[in-house]
């Protein structure tokens, strides 16, 4: 299982290079059954990063370029009026692709956003009264772009909440950008392998439930949510889901370490992308939400003294 | 559980009282401590707002260590009550720096409480108390302030709180007022400087009671059992001068006597007698000031040959004592021929004028009598001039420039001119200073004597009679000594002047003046029921309580029934502290971080076993049994069973 994992992580890289950690956080997201919200300027591989993971994971997958006049109907689908059968007949829309990449989700109005994030929370959407279910598995994978926001509507923290971890991609290291000028046009998509496929990818979520969790661990959890709500400098301490998601993708990076319990290290490994978003600095605090994730690593000891 | 963060809002009230509390002190400390606590609050204030880290535990050694030698530096000294004080401030400044963590808090306001209390050992006055009582206030508010949710707003109610907290506290607070053994220190408490003491000194020239004419500060509270004497007939004796020396009237010591003239002489006494009590102002002088002729059988008073009330050390504190005054019929009517020769004594070449005026009256008059009333009847009708701002006479013939250029004076010029007549004309006669008069306060029949009150006068011995008072400032001035200085002052309009501020000069608005007077009594209990309640007072209330016992039991008792039920008491909360609800294996792997932490390998707050290991391992060797030990525990912390999968 361990294998698999690391030859989808291997494959990957071979698309986005030189982006080991961020393209495993990316699989622990997908493979914890969450959601993913990927911040990024523009021209940093988002949109890359999400078409390999669709690919070597393979499944299939739809894309949703977000603008200001998209409507709910344009993602999740309409009926229209068959003359010759003089029936209704269900167009699906891209949500239901087992992968939806939602590329700019904050261009789009707060109506239309919601029903894609109504969609992520529920699993299955009602139209014209009937409910459709949606794939299983069922991600999506959305991009927004951090600066430049005239015109856009912010995602609210609630909504954030449904994204089991924001990433942020960064430039690449030197040496990879090297092998990215040598390699030219040629992205590598195409050739890129399908590493498991859909059936695989389940039995790895189901195994991640038996990975152990040790009483010291669930203190050490519990002490990192405690400061964040009472430590000062937090204006809204990490919810109970968040805990949850932390926990979650904690246990997928020990499975996918080839651990059958959690260690510390994996908690510290996934806690900036699963909490992140997830804190709302207080007022007179000057420093963003990774920032207050530094700042709650070294708070709160792994073993208290 | 490690001990949590301080609440942002805690540290406003913690750098506040902090500051309130040093307030009093930097007067008295070197400008580079204030220098440090500015620098250790703006150094906070950027950590508050995360534009500085906390400096490394180094740099915190080296800052403590260093500015400790500062102090000792700066005062050439580690011992003494300054140089404590200052340590005490720099530490508090410097602990504030450090201070993230509740704990840190405990301890800031317990130095600040420290502080506050050393502040009594400069001065036990009621404002200073009110001070405290304000200080201990904030700092019991920024123990609510650190104990609260973060974010919590801090208003009216917590202040409540702090106030109810305070007022709980006041029967604890009286019982041990009462209760607690007052202890004479283990240690003499290093003497004070005596910088800024203002008060009649031991060497008197011209212009150094003039200087004390222009302050009103109080020198003493007096309270009589009876009613108050007139004006004119409060002669507060201090001291006797009877050497002339260099310019200056000098007071005869102890041991300046022949062995003989040491023995105290009891005059007989004749009239009723006066019974008053006296709270004197710290002087940093050992005399006491008293009604002629004095008793006392307070504490540690004595009497001395020359009818003086003293103790055996400068009072550096408040000193409170009971007065027996009453008229002698004639105060030492045998003079021995040594004190005859020292109280005649004046170098013969000086004041030639003087000496030959002297010889000229002599020779008209018939008796001594005749020739004193001479003498005063001169300074009355000549145009003398009773002044706070009298010329500077440089002169080494300072009575001829006086009597017959100047004219213009204050008390001591006029004693100490009519002290010279006197010997020159061979009457024995001798300078006496002291204060005169006092203000009388109403509202609790006592009487306030101020610096500007203070006065010299002479005192002449006459056959059969003794030493008799005789203030040749009453023949200039009359006002001086029926109405006090401000009437005698009030065609100069210089009276205090340079004191802006002071409540004393504004006590022609009456109701600045109602409210002087009430404060001066509340200042009176203050000083006789707090500050007076010495060990003395406190065997004599007990014996009124429990009857005859002996104090050392008793204290004893005491002590040992504390410590019955706050030892345990102590030792139960630090345990349950303590025991948290820790893991074995977390118990464990603490201990094997200390072990390590010895062997100088220091685990980092936040650092996960696992990294740890690798650090370790690369500093000890592999087969080291304490790496083993720790690979061990970092697995058994987390894994189930064991190993991993695969």
């Amino acid at each position: 299982m361990q294998s698999l994992i690391e030859q989808t992580v291997a494959n990957i890289g071979e698309v986005v290079l030189g982006k080991e950690l961020e393209v495993r956080r990316a699989l622990c997201c997908l493979l914890s059954g969450g959601h993913l919200l990927l911040e990024d300027l523009p021209g940093m591989g988002k949109t890359t990063l999400a078409h390999a993971l669709a690919h070597s994971l393979g499944l299939s997958f739809g894309r949703v370029q977000f603008t200001s006049d998209l409507l709910p109907s344009d993602i999740l689908g309409l009926s229209v009026f068959d003359r010759e059968r003089s029936d209704f007949e269900f167009q699906a829309g891209p949500i239901f692709n087992q992968l939806l990449l939602a590329d700019e989700i904050n261009r789009a109005t707060p109506r239309t956003q919601s029903a894609l994030l109504e969609a992520m929370a529920e699993a299955q959407v009602s139209i014209d009264g009937q409910t459709r279910p949606l794939p299983n598995p069922f991600f999506v994978i959305a991009t927004q772009n951090p600066i430049h926001q005239s015109g856009t509507y912010a995602l609210p923290e609630s909504q954030l909440d449904r994204f089991l971890m924001r990433l942020s991609i960064g430039y690449p290291s030197a040496e990879a950008e090297r092998r990215l000028l040598v390699r030219g046009d040629q992205s590598g998509l195409a050739q890129l392998p399908i590493s498991m496929n859909a059936q695989q990818l389940v039995e790895i979520r189901g195994s991640v439930n038996a990975v152990a969790l040790s009483d010291s661990l669930i203190a050490y959890v519990q002490r990192l949510t405690a400061f964040t709500r009472d430590a000062p400098e937090f204006a809204m301490g990490l919810s109970p889901r968040g805990m949850l998601a932390l926990v979650a993708c904690a246990r997928t990076w020990a499975l996918m370490a080839g651990r059958d319990y959690v260690v510390p290290d994996d908690v510290q490994a996934v806690i900036e992308s699963v909490v992140a978003h997830r804190l709302v600095p207080s007022a007179d605090y000057s420093g963003d939400g990774a920032a207050l994730v530094a700042l709650m690593q070294r708070s709160v000891d792994v073993i208290p003294e | 559980m490690t001990s949590s963060l301080l609440p942002r809002q805690a540290l406003w009230w913690l750098i506040g009282s902090q500051l309130y509390v040093a307030l009093p002190h930097f007067s008295r400390v070197p400008l580079w401590i204030l220098a440090v606590y500015a620098g250790a609050a703006l150094w906070r204030l950027q950590m508050y707002r995360h534009r500085a880290d906390m400096p490394h535990k180094l740099v915190r050694l080296m800052l403590g260590l260093g500015l400790g030698g500062s102090v000792i530096v700066s005062y050439q000294t580690f011992v003494g009550l300054d140089p404590m004080v200052a340590l005490l401030l720099v530490a508090s400044a410097l602990k504030g720096v450090e201070s993230v963590r509740v704990k840190d808090g405990y301890v800031l306001v317990s130095l600040g409480l420290f502080i506050m209390t050393t502040q009594f050992l400069y001065d036990q006055q009621l404002p200073t108390m009110l001070y405290g009582v304000i200080g201990t206030l904030l700092l019991v508010i920024s123990l609510i302030a650190i104990n609260q949710r973060p974010g919590a707003s801090l208003g009216r109610r917590e202040c409540f709180l702090a106030l109810r907290m305070l007022g709980l506290a006041m029967p604890m607070m009286v019982v041990l007022f009462v209760l607690f053994p007052r202890i004479d220190p283990l240690w003499s408490v290093p003497s004070k400087t005596q910088q800024g003491t203002t008060g009649m000194s031991d060497v008197l020239r011209p212009g150094d009671v003039t200087r004390l004419g222009r302050s009103s500060e109080v020198a003493f509270r007096v309270q009589f059992d009876g009613s108050i004497p007139p004006n004119r007939e409060l002669y507060w004796r201090g001291m006797v001068l009877n050497q002339f020396d260099n310019r200056a009237w000098r007071t005869l010591e102890w041991k300046d006597h022949p062995a003989i003239e040491r023995q105290l002489e009891r005059p007989t006494l004749e009239g009723d007698s006066l019974h008053y009590h006296v709270i004197m102002e710290p002087s940093m002088q050992n005399w006491l000031y008293a009604l002629p002729y004095a008793e006392s059988d307070s504490r540690g008073v004595f009497e001395t040959w020359d009818f003086r009330l003293a103790v055996a050390k400068p009072l550096e504190s408040t000193f409170s004592y009971k007065v027996v005054s009453q008229q002698p019929t004639a105060l030492q009517p045998v003079l021995s021929q040594w004190r005859r020769e020292t109280e005649l004594a004046f170098p013969p070449g000086l004041n030639p004028r003087t000496r030959a005026w002297v010889a000229e009256q002599l020779a008209a008059v018939e008796g001594v009598d005749d020739f004193i009333l001479r003498v005063l009847r001169y300074f009355r009708e000549q145009p003398f001039f009773y002044t706070l701002e009298p010329p500077a006479i440089s002169d080494d013939d300072f009575v001829d420039q006086f009597i017959f250029n100047s004219r213009r004076g204050f008390c001591e010029h006029y004693a100490y001119s009519f002290v010279v007549i006197m010997r020159m004309a061979g009457i024995p006669s001798r300078i006496v200073g002291g204060y005169q008069g006092g203000e009388v306060n109403d509202v609790n029949n006592t009487l306030v004597v101020r610096q500007f009150d203070a006065h010299a006068w002479t005192e002449i011995w006459l056959e059969n009679r003794g030493w008799v008072r005789v203030d040749p400032t009453a023949a200039v001035s009359p006002a001086r000594i029926e109405l006090g200085l401000e009437s005698a002052l009030a065609e100069e309009e210089r009276f205090l002047t340079d004191s802006l501020l002071s409540a004393y000069r504004f006590r022609n608005v009456s109701i600045i003046n109602w409210l002087r007077l009430r404060y001066d009594a509340a200042a009176w209990r203050w000083q006789s029921f707090i500050v007076g309640f010495d060990s003395g007072e406190q065997i004599n209330l007990l014996k009124l309580w429990f009857g005859e016992i002996k104090v050392g039991w008793f204290v004893a008792a005491l002590l040992g029934s504390w410590i019955a039920i706050l030892g345990p008491l102590t030792w139960w909360m630090t345990r349950s502290r303590r025991s948290s609800d820790r893991l074995p294996t977390e118990k464990a792997f603490a201990a094997l971080c200390r072990i390590l932490a010895r062997r100088g390998i220091d685990r980092q707050i936040g650092e996960t076993p696992l990294h740890f290991l690798t650090r370790v391992e690369a500093q000890l060797a592999a087969n080291d049994p304490l790496v083993i030990e720790l690979e061990k525990l970092a697995v058994r912390l987390y894994a189930p069973v064991s190993g991993s999968i695969e």
